[in-house]
């Protein structure tokens, strides 16, 4: 009986290493059961990890850097110090985050979740792939503060570091490209997708009559520019927080006047624990959130079509949208072990 | 016994379709491009940290930094083809001597009449996330916040700089700020072909100016600093890589 199990064992590690020593560069292959998964009401994402097949041990590396302060100049903040887990990877509900000796950025600390779908990054929009991302937190000196140059450098004095990343790109030497696609590895697969909102869209879950009331208003007044299922349409827009702008925003990338005072429209998954929001954090309560959007709207030459009056809504309706929004609360995603800082 | 079996089976499992046949030693040969680096006229060397009165602007500037990308080498053959060079970038960069000249290496031997070249980094690879060699980011030579190459550094001091200093990082890949900018040098007219012959390096020779950023730019005293894609990035950077010149060829 023992030994018939150790076979088994034995005959399955095969399998792995055939599976490992047959992998193409430009597919999606499962190894070890560990594979990409699309929910089925998703839309195809945007990273195909093409050029980075994904790997258990490849996913494995981006998740020990991701909870690594190596990667800050002061080996004093990992980018788990802004997104954390159980804050649905965003920040611990502060409007700025403390980067090295704690000064403070200039942005609220995005909520992470469902990356691979992104077609851009930051507030902005103005990282164009999820392997380049890590750059910027890396090195702006309101975060990370560090060089990409020396984070290789300290990587490869790793002895630790140096075997992992052999035995996930067959590497001798560590070169900032296999740390950042390992990175984007860990990041792509940051997949929520069991939330109530999920289980009702799988037919494991039925609303309460508030929620119910809740989705039929935000699928009315809101869902035009927070688009099912991933809650965001990818568009950069003013949704009327300022008559002048403190900070102009997708402006600041294209230079283009009509895109000052634009931002991304915000994913609203984990929307419940990721407070506060906005780009600059000014809010702290989804009601503060509504108030804005029913009598807050600031006018401006940029100011988005669809708000120039606003979006009338009574006490009861912002109630209702609120019960909704709670549904995109994914505790599953918050709680997943497997995205874990883990333990050595 | 079994662990033998197991390491047949994986190494079996993983031979490539095509096996490679050793290529015929006279078949292919190597051209290089050979960058020289003068101001203002072809009688002057241009060194880094040397001190140089700019012709136009009469600026006193002293170069401590000064990169720039050539990417996507292609050569013409006689019969009209394209031999396009692989993975073909290079990160030209003066503290580094060795990095002035562009090897090709596999050149198929014949005769090749035009050159083509790009500078700057091609739009894909702005966007096709983390590269390596060149175009690692480990060079310093991406901008993190608005994901692209900075195709150009040049950076100094100077006394007419209100700074003391002057930094061009110049880039854009996308729109109307685009500086990305193809190249064709076409041999018969000013010299002779390139002829590639076995085991053989032919050698192109190239002249680049580091003045024409200036050309009409304007004096450091008005603009010390380009952090981004934008008109002035677009103007420097057009008069710089229009200004590098084809010297001759030696076969």
């Amino acid at each position: 009986m023992k030994l018939f199990r150790s076979m088994r064992l034995f005959f399955s590690f095969i399998l792995v290493l055939l599976l490992f020593s047959c992998k193409k560069d430009n597919e999606i292959v499962p190894v070890d059961n560990f594979a990409f998964r699309k929910p089925s009401y998703f839309p195809e994402p945007h990273y195909t990890f093409q050029n980075n097949a994904l790997t258990r041990s490849r996913f494995n590396l981006g998740r020990d850097l991701f909870y690594d302060t190596i990667l800050s100049l002061d080996n004093s903040i990992s980018c788990a110090s802004c997104h954390s887990q159980t804050h649905g990877f965003s920040d611990h509900n502060v409007a700025f985050s403390a980067g090295v000796n704690g000064t403070l950025g200039v942005r609220n600390s995005p909520a992470l979740a469902n990356l691979a779908w992104y077609p851009s990054f930051m507030w902005d929009g103005g990282v164009n792939n999820i392997e380049t991302f890590s750059v910027a937190p890396i090195t702006n000196p309101l975060e990370m503060h560090e060089t990409i140059f020396q984070v290789v450098g300290k990587l490869n004095a790793n002895a630790a570091y140096r075997s992992k990343f052999k035995a996930a790109y067959d590497v001798d030497s560590i070169t900032d490209q296999k740390m950042l696609q390992a990175l984007g590895q860990y990041m792509a697969m940051l997949i929520s997708d069991d939330s109530k909102y999920d289980k009702y869209r799988k037919g494991t879950y039925t609303f309460t009559a508030d929620e119910n009331e809740g989705y039929s208003l935000f699928q009315s007044k809101c869902a035009s520019c927070h688009t099912e299922p991933l809650f965001t349409d990818f568009s950069f827009r003013n949704n009327g927080l300022d008559a002048v702008f403190a900070d102009l925003g997708r402006g600041l990338i294209t230079q283009e006047a009509a895109d000052n005072g634009k931002f991304r429209v915000p994913s609203l998954r984990n929307i419940q624990i990721t407070y506060p929001y906005m780009h600059d954090g000014r809010f702290f309560t989804l009601s503060q959130v509504l108030d804005h959007y029913s009598t807050g709207i600031q006018s401006s030459s940029t100011l988005d079509q669809s708000l120039t009056s606003g979006i009338p809504l009574t006490a009861d309706e912002k109630l209702k949208i609120i019960a909704f929004l709670k549904t995109l609360t994914d505790y599953t995603f918050m709680a997943n072990p497997d995205l874990s800082e883990p333990v050595h | 016994m079994i662990a033998f079996a197991i390491a047949g089976l994986t190494f079996t499992s993983c031979k490539k379709e095509e096996e490679e046949t050793p290529t015929a030693t006279a078949s292919v040969g190597s051209v290089s491009i050979n960058l020289e680096h003068k101001w203002e006229d072809e009688a002057t060397n241009f060194t880094l940290n040397a001190e140089y009165i700019h012709p136009v602007t009469n600026d006193t500037l002293n170069f401590t930094t000064m990169k720039y990308y050539i990417s996507n080498l292609k050569l013409k053959k006689s019969d009209g083809t394209w031999w396009t060079h692989p993975e073909s970038y290079f990160l030209v960069d003066l503290e580094n001597e060795s990095s002035t000249k562009l090897m090709m290496s596999n050149v198929p031997v014949g005769t090749y009449t035009e050159l083509s070249y790009t500078f700057g980094v091609d739009s894909t690879r702005n966007v096709s996330g983390a590269q390596t060699g060149a175009l690692s980011i480990a060079n310093n030579m991406f901008w993190s916040w608005n994901s692209g190459y900075i195709f150009l550094k040049a950076e100094g001091t100077s006394v007419n700089s209100s700074t003391g200093s002057y930094s061009f990082h110049l880039g854009g890949f996308t729109g109307t700020n685009s500086i990305l900018s193809t190249k064709n040098v076409v041999f018969l007219s000013n010299s002779t072909d390139v002829v590639v012959t076995g085991n053989h390096e032919s050698e192109i020779h190239m002249i680049t100016f580091p003045d024409k950023l200036w050309n009409t730019s304007g004096s450091v005293s008005n603009t010390n600093t380009i952090h981004m894609p934008g008109a002035m990035a677009k103007m420097m950077a057009n008069d710089f890589s229009n200004g590098i010149v084809f010297e001759h060829v030696h076969n």
